[in-house]
């Protein structure tokens, strides 16, 4: 996308400037997304993003730039006008560039660049909303949506690394919403992938509907939610948010470099129940939260964060590296060109156990099953986090009791880890967008069903 | 000083719009145009430093009562050209929608770049001596350990909106702010809040200030511990009042009650709230950078009352949820770039109450000053919540104890009818976007111990 030679003067002029490393990140981004409201299409729209981030590194200091400006003044004037207070002699010389093709593990054949697919996605939005409203009179609306994305980036840098990558990602889903003319529920489901169209290929639209309108149903009969400190089972899948928000956030290098992480110092320590077996990994197959290289260039890993509960790895990206000696895991990822690189999540899940849910569920006197959750929060300093039950239900003496209305369970991550005490059989991931220091990224959670012995359930009753 | 319009974007419209015609379509373009300036110190030395510059252009097409949307990053004429293609292409698939239309405007706005984007002398060196200031002050405190998230940053953003029917419409605004978080710790204990400064101008910032307040935030939060599970009376702080109302203001548009989902669509006329509950949109209160001339389809902006003695009066309208309700526009379309015609508010009002500090802060209380989780605790088509926030056991005024680790759980659309009194003071919140007095809720649920 960039003319080698430019990226060559850009980069070469910034080491003129003193600057120990250098690196342009170019993307561009073809989006198309889809509305549906009810048995209509609210909107169809598309675009392409482009620009280019220059990253300069004087030490331990990040200057960044970005612009739509492809030619090589503009880039070069970025370089000078961020240096212009870091300016020194020269201190590495610039490495010719050794373009360096990776393999591709995400293969994609529906893409965006080529066939956008609109007549076959409203069509499978329209069969999910049939099917949705068809479940009860009680569904009074349904929204639907398919977002398709192609990006393509290429990164050069002062090392001699010259690389790129197209990434194809596809998600799709439907909200229920159920009224009984006084109140109104939501529920909703949705899928996704690093993957073209084809995704439709094992998507069931009648599935989609049912699943969202069968949770805005509960929740629409949900009785207000106990409160107070109680164990918890949580279902699997987009129950993995626990782990997400518990630990991983506390294990980037982007706040452990700052010690701004409760686990900062713990490597090597149980910092989790001997039941608890996590896992950062890349490289799953078209999954939505991996990639074949990240955004700094680097192929990216599967790296074994928690090892029967003793800390073995954090997600380390290049600036991480360098402020913490750890080896880099392939991490350093970005929303767009508009970020500099940040050390980040890819697919994070709790490796499968060995109990079943009947007994999680069995062992419990009074507490909550929450089936399905929505999103949460950390903050990596405290550890403090949150997270939302969208499904939920009391349980007494050993079996499910009613549904409960949505409440958010809040503990901190050293604490939390500590009190998962069984493991399910039941592993699944769900995708999702995390959103940090590097803008918003997709990012795949996942865990078995699991049991958290205590935590604090928000409710209000 | 008037904004221009640059030759260059005249004739990028004009390209967009002979399209458009070309293939029998109105059109409308948005463009944005941003400059930034971000930075960060850790341990002493300025750790990031950021700048940048962008454009963004976002066309709108109405063919045979259709609408399709496209936008465009590339300002060439081959790329406006396919943004327009693309438009065209994608309103084929869209449902009809007769009320939508290119509004008849042809007259020229502008805001006023004296109030709005004063020349500011502040120098880049100012600016990063202001963040090491910052960091450097909140790491001599006793007992705080670090600031791992702070900074100083100026941003100005450019609004122009064109339209085949002849508007010409230009906004621009500039702003600089600092914020910063603290993590205090002693012994086995650790906390960290933050808090923030925006203004105009960079000489308005108060570092010392906002030393002191971010530091006193942490350290106030330090031996937080949560309080016995009950119902108490709650006061959210200016921050996080604005916040509540900010996630719970769909039942204020009208276009969500036009797609159905709106909870308060059918209640016009009708008792919503306590009824010394004033709830207005203010346009053009200068204070406010929420501040806004007219809205994104070129309709002039003013005060719209939302809640008046706790009776719903109006809905947020564009031009075609207003013609779906048989209404007039009350100037909150709301359209970016690469989003299709919604609506928004400028700047959420709450009028000021008669409860005088002594009535507001009379017995116990909870007074929350940090919410987490609002993205996903909170579901504005139900009303309902569960956050995790931290704040302070009051009495008669005086915070007795820090609390933290606890929730809070309602339903906020219920929660308007348990107001216990409104004080009689407004406040805008940190980031100047919204002017309320402290409101007093009832027996709200909060589990703690």
């Amino acid at each position: 996308m960039l003319n080698p030679a430019i990226a060559q003067s850009v980069i070469d002029h910034a080491l003129s400037l003193g600057a120990n490393f250098a690196e342009l990140f170019i993307e561009k981004h073809r989006t198309s997304s889809i509305d549906t409201l009810s048995d209509k299409v609210k909107s169809v729209d598309s675009g392409i993003d482009f620009g280019i981030g220059l990253r300069i590194v004087f030490g331990s200091k990040v200057l960044y730039g970005y612009t739509n400006q492809t030619d090589a003044d503009s880039l070069k004037k970025i370089a000078s006008n961020l240096s212009s207070r870091d300016l020194r002699e020269r201190v590495n010389e610039f490495i010719s560039f050794d373009y360096r093709k990776m393999s591709d593990h995400h293969p994609a054949k529906i893409v965006l660049s080529k066939n956008a697919a609109i007549d076959s996605k409203v069509e499978y939005l329209l069969k999910a909303d049939a099917a949705a409203r068809a479940v009860s009179e009680s569904i009074s609306q349904t929204r639907g949506y398919c977002m398709q994305r192609e990006q393509e980036i290429e990164i050069f840098n002062s090392e001699g690394l010259h690389t790129g990558d197209t990434r194809n990602y596809i998600r799709s889903g439907l909200t229920s919403i159920a009224s009984d003319g006084t109140e109104q529920a939501t529920g909703g489901w949705n899928d996704g992938g690093l993957l073209g169209w084809e995704l439709s290929d094992s998507m069931d639209p009648v599935y989609t509907g049912e699943e969202a309108s069968r949770q805005a149903l509960v929740n629409l009969s949900a009785k207000p939610c106990p409160s107070g400190k109680m164990p918890v089972v949580i279902g699997n899948g987009f129950g993995g948010v626990i782990f997400h928000e518990a630990c991983g956030h506390l294990l980037e290098t982007t706040s452990v470099a700052k010690k701004a992480s409760v686990f900062h110092d713990q490597m090597g320590e149980m910092i989790a129940s001997e039941v608890v077996n996590a896992v950062d990994d890349g490289t799953m197959n078209n999954e939505w939260g991996s990639i074949n290289i990240d955004d700094e260039g680097m192929e990216t890993q599967r790296t074994q964060l928690i090892t029967n509960g003793k800390l073995t790895s954090f997600l380390v990206d290049r600036m991480g590296s360098e402020k913490t000696g750890y080896e880099r895991t392939g991490s350093g990822r970005r929303q767009s060109y508009r970020y500099a690189p940040a050390s980040r999540m890819r697919n994070t899940f709790i490796e499968a156990g060995d109990s079943e849910i009947d007994d999680m569920i069995s062992s419990i006197d009074k507490g909550i099953y929450a089936s399905h959750m929505g999103g949460g929060s950390v903050q990596p300093g405290t550890g403090e986090f949150n997270f939302a039950v969208t499904e939920g239900y009391y349980v007494e003496d050993g079996k499910i009791q009613y549904p409960v209305k949505s409440a958010t369970l809040i503990s901190t991550g050293p604490e939390v880890l500590k009190e998962i005490s069984m493991v399910g059989k039941d592993f699944a991931l769900a995708c999702g967008m995390c959103g940090s220091v590097s803008g918003s990224i997709p990012t795949t959670v996942g865990q078995p069903a699991l049991k958290v012995d205590t935590i604090l359930v928000g409710g209000n009753a | 000083m008037t904004q221009q319009i640059s030759e260059t974007l005249s004739t990028a419209s004009e390209q967009v719009f002979s399209r458009a015609k070309a293939a029998g379509a109105e059109a409308d373009l948005i463009v944005l145009e941003g400059e930034s300036l971000s930075l960060k110190a850790n341990e002493g030395e300025l750790e990031e430093h950021t700048v940048s510059n962008t454009q963004t252009f976002g066309v709108r097409v109405i063919k045979d009562d259709k609408v399709g949307i496209a936008y465009s990053e590339a300002s060439d004429a081959e790329s406006l050209q396919w943004m327009v293609d693309q438009a065209l292409q994608n309103a084929t698939y869209s449902a009809v929608e007769p009320d939508e239309k290119i509004l008849e405007y042809q007259q020229s706005l502008r805001s006023d770049d004296a109030i709005f984007y004063p020349e500011d002398t502040g120098t880049v060196d100012e600016k990063i001596e202001m963040v090491l200031e910052l960091e450097k002050g909140l790491v001599s405190k006793d007992r705080i350990k670090s600031s791992p998230y702070n900074g100083v940053a100026e941003s100005s953003s450019s609004r122009y909106i064109f339209s085949s029917a002849g508007l010409n419409a230009a906004s621009r605004s500039r702003m600089v702010y600092a914020y910063a978080y603290a993590l205090a710790e002693e012994g086995e204990k650790n906390a960290m809040e933050g808090t923030g400064q925006m203004f105009r101008l960079t000489k308005e910032l108060s570092i010392p200030t906002l030393i002191d307040e971010v530091a006193d935030l942490s350290l106030n939060m330090l031996d937080g511990k949560p309080v016995p599970s009950k119902h108490y009376d709650v006061i959210f702080d200016r921050e996080c009042q604005v916040e509540l109302f900010s996630v719970f203001s769909m039942v204020l548009s009208g276009k969500a009650a036009k797609d159905g989902i709106n909870p308060w669509r059918e209640k016009i006329g009708e008792q919503v709230a306590d009824s010394r509950l004033q709830y207005w949109d203010k346009p053009l209160l200068m204070d406010g950078f929420g501040y806004s001339l007219f809205d994104d389809e070129g309709t002039a902006a003013a005060d719209t009352p939302f809640v008046v003695d706790g009776v719903f009066q109006n809905m947020m309208h564009n031009s075609v949820t207003a013609k779906h309700f048989g209404v007039k526009t009350s100037g909150h379309a709301s359209r970016g770039a690469r989003s299709t015609l919604g609506v928004g508010y400028h700047q959420l009002v709450i009028g000021e109450g008669t409860a005088a500090a002594a009535e507001l802060n009379a017995g116990e209380y909870i007074e929350v000053t940090s919410m987490a989780g609002l993205h996903s605790g909170a579901n504005p088509i139900s009303g309902d919540f569960s956050l995790g926030v931290s704040g302070f056991l009051c009495r008669d005024g005086q915070r007795v104890q820090p609390v933290r680790g606890i929730t809070v759980a309602g339903n906020f659309y219920k929660m308007l009818n348990q107001i216990q009194c409104i004080g009689d003071e407004q406040f805008w919140n940190w980031e100047r976007s919204a002017l309320m007095p402290s409101i007093r809720f009832a027996d709200i649920a909060i589990s703690g111990e």
